[in-house]
């Protein structure tokens, strides 16, 4: 539904009026109208970091964060110091548990912006939920809300759970899943002569997901944003399959 | 799984585990039933079997028309929701025939996989052959009431 | 991109050191759609059990409400295989040794995997 108060957007896209015509759809809910704005401004205006910014924070309020992400890195490429592309970069990856990630990106915008009120609080945000012993995003298989997912071959929960959600039923089913995604790729691996598998990284526009086996008849599986770089996510999902194995061996 | 031959029952069994196929009828080319896995009813099977025995056997004229001269490996059925793999093959009592059926979780390439190694161990376990009996009337009645009651169960 | 744009592809990718081979594979059906591999290679087999890894990985992300997978590594102690994905159904698929460039060789599939398109 068009607010009729506004100004059509042929008008607006005079100049760079479509900004402020997108923001105010933005805010109003109106995330079709909203991107339809931004992205016939974009028509006209491709190097505006501005607008591909206007057009990432419509992405996020629609729930499409693969595509914020792609409109933020544009808005870089047009101004690679655009404070808000990076602030937009660290909500994304906070929110997939990525602190890492989310604190470079407020570090990179309090470069630019040192007196920004909101990038400083942001950035002591991301610092506090931090674990205080490791300045990664340690994974704890003990937390059901902690992306990180421990199961038995026959695909049992054993503990933790996907992140965001501490659904239980929806990380049982995960673990089935999951399960027979190891069994596979094991059996892959054994009848192509490639050995033992050591782990699986699979990419989708939204995740990183790193599949890791731990002792003899179980596996992790490691949930991220999809801004974390696979090494990263290998050696976080590397230490979690340690920490479970000792955890395993204790409480059998 | 019901066999006629107990030896078929351990390639036939990894067979299905490997490929997730559904069902699976092992037969000779004459159309005469060796295993079934998945069947409910016994007139399935028999129908089953003389269909995948005839189509294989049109596809083998078929491949002569052509001048195919090695024939053809497998007939493919792929429906939407499941599909259907009929081969032959060779074993040292003569040339069987396998029709498989299988659904999503499975595929065409993981069914000729592990089709192939299952008539290879088929090959490498089947027993020396005993020479023939001549079959007498008394004792036919009884041995077909045993072959039918090994694959479809007392009836 | 033709058919034989494909093929140079995949000479391309198996150029790199340690690919033992690199084919364009139907997920749906696990069969081969085209290939280039060194003759130690079974690319049917590689085709239908990369199709089923990949399968299983999609049913793994649905459950997770990740959406549809685009990448795959499996990294096993004596290589890797390795997908990503062109144009539904089709997948580009590379199998390689634990000392290949896998670094270069993932950069080369997803270009190529998108030119599928």
């Amino acid at each position: 539904m068009t607010d009729v108060s506004l100004p059509p957007a042929s008008a607006a896209l005079q100049g760079l009026a479509f900004l402020e015509l997108g923001e105010r759809l933005r805010q109003r809910g109106q995330f079709a109208a909203a991107a339809s704005v931004a992205l016939a401004g974009l028509g006209h205006y491709p190097d505006v970091a501005d607008a591909h910014d206007l057009l990432a924070r419509i992405r996020t309020d629609q729930g499409h964060d693969a595509g914020a992400i792609a409109a933020w890195h544009a808005a870089l490429e047009c101004d690679p110091g655009h404070v808000g592309a990076r602030k937009g970069l660290a909500f994304i990856a906070f929110r997939a548990r990525d602190f890492t990630t989310a604190e470079r990106q407020l570090e990179l915008a309090a470069m630019q912006a040192p007196h920004d009120a909101s990038v400083l609080a942001a950035l002591d945000r991301v610092r506090s939920v931090q674990p205080v012993s490791a300045a990664e995003d340690e994974p704890r298989f003990t937390d059901p809300s902690g992306g990180l997912l421990l199961y038995d071959l026959q695909g049992m929960r054993l503990a933790g759970g996907i992140g965001e959600s501490d659904d239980a039923a929806l990380a049982d089913a995960v673990a089935a899943e999951a399960a027979g995604l190891s069994r596979e790729a094991a059996r892959a691996a054994r009848l192509l002569g490639l050995g033992r598998i050591r782990h699986l990284v699979l990419e989708t526009a939204d995740a990183r997901v790193a599949v890791m086996p731990v002792a003899h008849d179980a596996a992790l599986l490691l949930r991220r944003g999809a801004a974390i770089p696979i090494g990263r996510l290998l050696a976080l999902a590397g230490r979690a399959a340690q920490a479970a194995d000792d955890w395993l061996g204790r409480m059998r | 799984m019901r066999v006629l031959e107990p030896w078929v029952a351990a390639p036939l069994t990894e067979f299905l585990g490997e490929s997730g196929a559904r069902v699976a009828l092992v037969m000779t080319s004459a159309g005469q039933v060796i295993a079934q896995h998945g069947f409910t009813r016994s007139l399935d099977v028999m129908s089953a079997a003389a269909l995948g025995a005839g189509i294989l056997a049109t596809t083998d004229e078929l491949a002569h028309i052509l001048d195919a001269r090695t024939g053809f490996g497998a007939v493919v059925h792929q429906g939407v929701r499941q599909g259907v793999w009929l081969a032959g093959f060779d074993t040292p009592r003569g040339r069987w025939i396998a029709l498989v059926v299988f659904g999503p979780e499975s595929s065409i390439g993981l069914v000729r996989l592990f089709f192939a190694r299952f008539a290879e161990q088929i090959a490498r376990a089947a027993p020396p052959l005993v020479p023939a009996r001549e079959v007498l009337a008394e004792g036919f009645e009884r041995e077909l009431d045993q072959s039918l009651r090994a694959l479809f169960g007392a009836s | 991109m033709n058919t034989s744009q494909w093929h140079d592809a995949l000479r391309e990718l198996t150029g790199v050191t340690g690919v033992l081979g690199a084919l364009i594979v139907s997920a749906d059906d696990g069969l081969v759609v085209a290939e280039t591999a060194m003759d130690e290679l079974a690319t049917a087999d590689v085709a239908a059990l990369a199709a089923a890894v990949v399968s299983r990985a999609g049913r793994c992300t649905d459950a997770m409400r990740a959406g549809v997978p685009s990448s795959l590594h499996l990294a096993a102690e004596q290589g890797a295989l390795l997908a990503m994905a062109g144009p539904p159904p089709l997948w580009l698929v590379a199998v390689a040794r634990h000392d290949a460039e896998l670094g270069r060789l993932r950069l080369l599939l997803r270009d190529f995997a998108g030119a599928l398109r």
